[in-house]
């Protein structure tokens, strides 16, 4: 007899209006944890579905033996990040597995193969659909990666990941809320790893609500976890100078030279004096903000990955 | 069956505290009592499988009338009771930071409106980081059943017209003129003008066998877990509040530790009006919805959730407080289904009858038995 896993499970799983999905995903899980683990525990985070999601969860967890299933139930579409935070915080499993979504495209046994990967010691294990990306997400990525720096360089599109206790006991430390969680885990200074595995079959999963709250999501952790609003508006009021310090010139030549209409060198040189104020005021307010933003969201100034004992 | 009817000032069907508890109150006036139980010894069932909380009503943070009420008899029930009062800990509540349906700083104000001593403690003493927004050193207590069981039993051995009898069924109850009269399932018959049905999950099922209006109770399955703690454990008490989370503090003088939690401890329930299980059909004839046997010493009683409350227990509490498991003690728990959104327990007596007299009581904490004394003495 194969023996099963003595670490305790959780698996967190993302639903919204999943009615066609959520079974056979459920299933799928379910039997993969149940013929896997002694002990483990499934949260459906039921993020406001508006049609049969629940009975059809509530249907299938009738087949657990020994899983403890339940669902938590969000008052009001929160979106993916939120909802999950939620789902991740109620879990009690020594590992937690996060399923942003229902779309069943991986084979079950990818499942095991990032739990077995994150016991070599990788507290993050992320799997991704091998292949092309969308453009759109692609074009997100490059440009975080861009404008962040060394921090993010391994993010990607995942479907689901694989945490320790101790990253969700760091990110929970470290953070008064995670609006991205990506880049939380990606910041938070532990080992990760991502998989890549063979697309089974794609189906279309996100409904227009989703699909606009992704849309947010991705302008809001632009400018939360990157430099790119702060780099953008440093850009426009260097360019601003610049014109400012050549209208400057440029009416004073003009000036000198060819007599203008009464009033226009002064009019020219205020308006070049007010945009230089201007601009310069606007990006001292974006880096006010900046800093606010890294008050608010992450509250301790430095993370690390272990502390190595060299002597005895 | 012409053997005829013996005749008792109080008959109670129930031998647990609020049974034994009224035996000694009555037998104490000179009254004759004679006590039916259908377990083979007392406090069998609930009165030793709970969480042996003296309540003070910490427990109650969205109940305000349950919390003064258990705070009033608190003092009265460590008083009479001392010598199995378990002092020696630290209990320390606290309130989860997710998921709570109170906060730290809703707590504290709780205490202070129900007036019950509560000192702010640091968090990061006891729990992981992040995990709970507010501790507070309490003042709660646990008691000992089987001591209070020997102290009650001793005291009414010395009443020689309290009469106790063990493994004992009712099998019909009827209502006379002046009297009820109970029929056991061994033919003897015995009369009273006054009954009481202390039998808490069992209340409904001794309802049903006079047709009177049911409580509306769900029940649940639960099991309380014994473990064995290490020294820096044993010194506390800790209660995860308000929602899905944990208690594990000290069960009484026994030396363990008793580990429950909100979501884990309930096994099964069941919401109709006399409990009905699908383990009643593994138990081998001994339980159904008419009858209900002891939980605990039942072949088809669950396997422990220990290892999902150890989860829970250690995703907050710091790794320091160490703990192992000794054993799990399973029983039944009838909830006053009107009590769901405040989480209230009150102390439920109804009168149905009087003269003759029945009275049930459905109560869920053992320092409310005092809640007795009025129906006990009503009509002398």
């Amino acid at each position: 007899m194969e023996t099963k896993e003595k670490n305790f499970i959780s698996a967190v799983i993302y639903v919204h209006n999943a009615e066609t999905r959520i079974g056979t995903f459920l299933k799928t899980v379910l039997h993969v944890l149940e013929e896997n683990f002694e002990k483990a525990e499934i949260i459906c985070v039921n993020d406001h579905s508006e049609d049969r999601s629940v009975d059809v969860i509530r249907d299938v967890s009738k087949e657990a033996c020994h899983t403890s299933i339940s669902v938590l139930n969000m008052s009001y579409f929160h979106g993916l990040e939120t909802a999950m935070n939620a789902g991740v915080d109620l879990s009690i499993g020594d590992f937690v597995l996060e399923f942003d979504g229902t779309v069943l495209d991986f084979a079950p046994e990818e499942i095991m193969k990032i739990y077995r990967k994150s016991l070599e010691g990788y507290d993050i294990v992320s799997a991704s659909p091998q292949g092309r990306q969308r453009l759109t997400s692609r074009l997100f990525y490059l440009l975080f990666q861009r404008c962040s720096g060394s921090f993010y360089q391994q993010m990607d599109t995942e479907s689901f990941r694989i945490l320790s206790r101790r990253v969700i006991n760091r990110v929970s430390s470290m953070n008064q809320s995670v609006p991205y969680r990506k880049a939380v885990y990606a910041s938070c200074g532990l080992k990760t790893w991502n998989l890549r595995y063979r697309v089974q079959d794609v189906q279309k999963a996100a409904d227009r609500k989703e699909r606009r709250y992704r849309g947010r999501l991705a302008v809001d952790s632009l400018i939360l976890f990157t430099e790119a609003g702060y780099g953008f508006s440093m850009l426009m009021t260097g360019m601003m100078m610049l014109t400012a310090l050549f209208m400057l010139g440029y009416s004073l030549v003009i000036y000198l030279t060819q007599k203008p209409v009464e009033g226009w060198t002064t009019t020219i040189l205020f308006l070049s004096f007010a945009f230089f104020g201007l601009f310069a005021v606007l990006t001292i307010i974006v880096k006010y903000l900046q800093i606010l933003v890294n008050l608010v969201f992450k509250r301790k100034r430095y993370s690390f990955e272990s502390i190595e004992k060299l002597t005895k | 069956m012409t053997q005829t009817a013996k005749s008792y000032d109080r008959i109670i069907i129930g031998a647990g505290l609020y049974g034994l508890y009224a035996a000694l109150f009555c037998g104490k006036r000179g009254q004759s009592v004679l006590v039916l139980e259908c377990g083979t010894e007392a406090f069998g069932r609930a009165t030793y499988i709970n969480q042996a909380r003296v309540h003070q009503g910490y427990h109650y943070p969205r109940s305000i009338s349950t919390a003064v009420k258990s705070a009033g008899y608190f003092e009265r029930f460590n008083r009479d009771y001392a010598f199995c009062i378990n002092r020696e800990f630290r209990k320390v509540y606290a309130t989860s930071r997710e998921f709570s349906w109170a906060d730290g700083a809703q707590f504290r104000s709780f205490c202070k409106a129900a007036g019950i001593f509560c000192e702010e403690l640091h968090p990061g003493q006891f729990f992981r980081e992040g995990m709970c927004d507010g501790a507070f050193l309490t003042r709660e207590y646990t008691y000992d059943a089987m001591i209070l069981k020997e102290y009650l039993l001793e005291q009414i051995a010395g009443l020689p017209h309290v009469e106790l009898r063990f493994a004992v069924r009712v099998a019909e109850i009827g209502k006379l003129a002046d009297a009820y009269e109970l029929t056991l399932e061994s033919g003897e018959r015995f009369r009273s003008g006054f009954l009481l049905n202390a039998t808490y999950a069992s209340v409904n099922q001794i309802l049903a066998l006079l047709g009177y209006e049911p409580f509306g109770i769900k029940y649940e399955l639960c099991e309380i877990i014994l473990c064995e703690v290490n020294e820096t454990l044993k010194k506390y008490g800790f209660t995860v509040m308000d929602g899905p989370f944990f208690s594990i503090m000290p069960f009484g003088k026994t030396g363990l530790h008793s580990l429950t939690s909100v979501t884990f401890t309930p096994h099964s329930t069941s919401y109709e009006s006399t409990p009905r299980f699908s383990c009643q059909e593994r138990s081998g004839g001994r339980c159904s919805p008419a009858f209900l046997a002891n939980c605990n010493d039942c072949p088809a009683r669950p396997e422990s959730a220990f290892p999902y409350m150890a989860a829970l227990a250690g995703k907050y509490l710091k790794e320091e407080y160490g703990f192992t498991y000794h054993s799990s003690l399973f029983s039944m728990k009838p909830i006053l289904t009107s009590s769901e959104l405040d989480d209230s327990r009150p102390t439920v007596i109804r009168q149905y009858s009087k003269a003759p007299a029945f009275v049930s009581v459905l109560s869920g904490k053992i320092n409310t038995v005092y809640d007795l004394d009025e129906v006990l003495s009503d009509g002398d």
